[in-house]
């Protein structure tokens, strides 16, 4: 491996007659590393991942596997392995036929494919079934049997299209650890497709946040968690707060003034372009608010503060969820562990000072 | 209490509805299949009717079925018959499958037309299709040779604007066929094998083909009941001196009825019959696969 990526998208582009799909995308995916592709629906995660398999050809751009450049390699000259959405096992094949396929092309030898079949069976705990149909097989057991045929002929990429989003919630968490450990296992490199955010969270090293064909964040799960790249990543992962202002003071330190209220907040992080005058956005996590009686909350240097009025409490057991109107435009929702038991420390109506250490807010485009 | 009661009243009601209705639906059941089998049952039982009469029940008898199979024309009828369905159906079945490929897995300008054109033998009654046939051969000039073909010391001469009308209206069955198994293929499964080191061949072969294999056997057997059966078009078509077993009972007929005519028949249904349970067994034995059953 030349450059020590497992693969490579440079500049890729690709357009469906008008709709662009994927809009010159750059990614560069370590190997071993276990990666995601996160995004809403028709964001063009699939398309990427199309085009690595090379079932879809770039219209733009250049794909690379190893440090190799692709060009049109047909799939069946790529060393990576795909698992779908929906299995696509061959019914007219056994288990032991679908999982023995790859390697039967390859013309491995006899005695090894048997081998491997019966060693990559026990890794995915299907031992015994060879001989089963797959549609004598649960969903969660199809989907196991996907995993082995692709990773039978140890490819050196895995890529997984949503791999578990036909199975139900119980099902897929058990096959989310189960996937990770798997990896950790046979260090391939994995490329995993998903919507899901919670999942993309759990699993990944490292996640591309993706939006109409753009990649809008790259990075490991607590940074697009905790330092969102814009609003669409604030958004998208997790739960965030959108307080309107404008910008005052480019600084350091910067000033906001908050929409319906007179006294500046602080504020530490910008993206990029915001210019003095601009209308934004603070963007705050729910659990990195507090709350306090009004005039109450203390003050320290890099600390904001508004005032509001809870309007709506909702308790969820592990932690309460305060939903906090600071004026006729904007409200907070602020979410506090339930350390101690009973909930509601602040009642609906009650007037309240919220506050926020500034590094934890972050500053996007309106 | 009073509440209660009328819904009960009226849940009954409904379920002597429904029982009405299902006897009902029963018997005009059993009126449909009375319709349909009650000549063929006449034709069955005055096959071995010891009479020349056609009308009158005359004793057991297997005579009819000996005369009918040591009748040397009506044993190269037979032959003919089965000879033009078996090569008429290979080919059919191979260039229909292709074009049930072509038009499925293509996009192409005028594939509505094209579509069209294909399914038109399905829909023209058999006569035109027959006369134009006729009129294509004559302008032509081709298919008027003859294959001359001896099979078990039988010699044949078959010709080939039979085979060929045959094959011309039995391509459009075999094509609409194959055509609806494969709109129903999960394309991913090819995908699925590419992935995996199958190339273009290797994917057909290992993957397309067995997929598509219920479809191309539902046609071939569509195909070979329909060719067997043809009357217009090989009398067409074939020019003098040349019968399929319809062509020839059809001569029979004109001399009048005769339970030989029954025998004939009885034999024909007994084929079909075959080619039927041929036809469901395929069908269940693939039960157990989701490709077959998708059929
Ligand atoms: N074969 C195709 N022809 C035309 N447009 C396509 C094709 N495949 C994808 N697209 C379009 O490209 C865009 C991206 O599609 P893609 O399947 O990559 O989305 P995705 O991120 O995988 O979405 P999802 O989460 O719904 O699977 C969509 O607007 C889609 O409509
Ligand atoms: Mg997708």
């Amino acid at each position: 491996m030349i450059d020590g990526f497992a693969v490579e998208l440079r500049q890729v582009v690709k357009k469906f007659g008008q709709v662009t799909a994927v809009d010159k995308v750059d990614l560069q995916i370590r190997d071993g590393e276990f990666f995601s592709m996160l995004g809403p629906s028709g964001c063009g995660k699939t398309t990427s991942l199309r085009m690595i398999a090379g079932f879809e050809m770039p219209t733009s751009g250049q794909v690379f596997i190893g440090g190799e450049p692709q060009g049109y390699l047909p799939p069946y000259q790529r060393p990576v392995n795909t698992v779908f959405q929906h299995y696509a096992l061959f019914p007219h094949m056994s288990v032991y036929q679908n999982i023995a396929f790859g390697m039967e092309m390859q013309k491995v030898d006899k005695n090894e494919i048997q081998q491997r079949v019966g060693e990559t069976l026990e890794m995915v705990h299907l031992s015994g079934m060879d001989n089963r149909r797959p549609k004598q097989l649960s969903g969660g057991q199809q989907q196991r049997v996907a995993l082995a045929r692709a990773l039978v002929n140890r490819p050196k990429v895995l890529l997984l299209d949503e791999p578990l989003g036909a199975l139900d919630l119980k099902l897929r968490k058990a096959m989310q650890v189960e996937l990770k450990i798997l990896q950790d296992q046979v260090g391939i490199t994995f490329i995993y497709v998903t919507h899901d955010q919670e999942e993309a969270l759990a699993m990944s090293d490292r996640i591309a946040v993706m939006n109409q064909g753009k990649v809008h964040q790259l990075g490991t799960p607590e940074e697009i968690y905790e330092a969102p790249a814009n609003r669409f990543v604030a958004d998208f992962i997790g739960e965030s707060n959108f307080v309107p202002g404008v910008m005052q003071k480019m600084g350091p330190p910067a000033e906001i003034s908050v929409t319906g209220t007179e006294q500046p907040i602080a504020v530490e992080w910008l993206e990029d372009g915001i210019n003095a005058g601009d209308a934004v956005v603070v963007s705050v996590r729910p659990e990195k608010i507090r709350i306090h009686p009004m005039g109450q909350a203390p003050t320290y240097p890099a600390m904001c503060r508004l005032s509001g009025q809870v309007e709506k409490v909702i308790y969820l057991g592990t932690d309460t969820r305060y939903l906090v109107r600071l004026n006729e435009e904007s409200a907070v929702v602020v979410r506090l562990q339930n350390i101690i038991s009973g909930g509601g420390h602040f009642n609906e109506g009650e007037k309240v000072d919220i506050r926020w250490d500034s590094a934890h807010a972050r500053v996007f485009k309106e | 209490m009073s509440a209660i009661i009328p819904e009960t009243r009226a849940s009954r009601m409904a379920h002597l509805k429904q029982r009405i209705s299902n006897i009902s639906l029963n018997f005009y059941g059993i009126l449909g299949y009375l319709f349909l089998y009650t000549p063929i049952v006449i034709v069955v039982i005055f096959s071995f009717n010891d009479s020349r009469s056609t009308a009158q029940w005359a004793g057991f008898t297997t005579h009819w079925y000996v005369d009918m199979i040591t009748d040397s024309q009506i044993i190269i009828s037979l032959w003919n018959s089965l000879f033009v369905a078996i090569v008429s159906t290979i080919i059919s079945t191979i260039i229909g499958t292709l074009a049930a490929m072509g038009m499925e897995r293509y996009r192409f300008r005028g594939q509505l037309g094209m579509d069209a054109l294909l399914y038109l033998p399905v829909i023209i009654p058999d006569i035109a299709m027959a006369i134009m046939l006729l009129l294509f051969f004559n302008l032509s000039g081709i298919g008027f040779e003859v294959w001359n073909v001896n099979i078990f010391g039988i010699n044949l001469a078959v010709p080939y604007s039979v085979i060929i009308g045959h094959v011309a209206f039995n391509i459009a069955f075999v094509a609409i066929v194959v055509r609806a198994r494969l709109s129903q293929m999960d394309r991913t499964l090819e995908e699925a094998a590419q992935d995996l080191y199958a190339n273009t061949w290797e994917t057909f072969r290992k993957v397309t083909l067995p997929m598509m294999m219920p479809g191309i056997l539902g046609g071939a057997l569509l195909a070979f009941t329909l060719s067997l059966d043809d009357f217009a078009i090989t009398f067409f078509t074939s020019g003098a001196g040349f019968n399929t077993l319809p062509v020839r009972v059809f001569g029979m007929i004109k001399k009048g009825v005769t339970p030989k005519i029954n025998a004939i028949s009885t034999l024909m249904l007994a084929m079909s019959l075959i080619l039927i349970s041929f036809s469901l067994i395929s069908r269940k034995r693939g039960g157990e696969d989701q490709s077959i059953e998708m059929f």
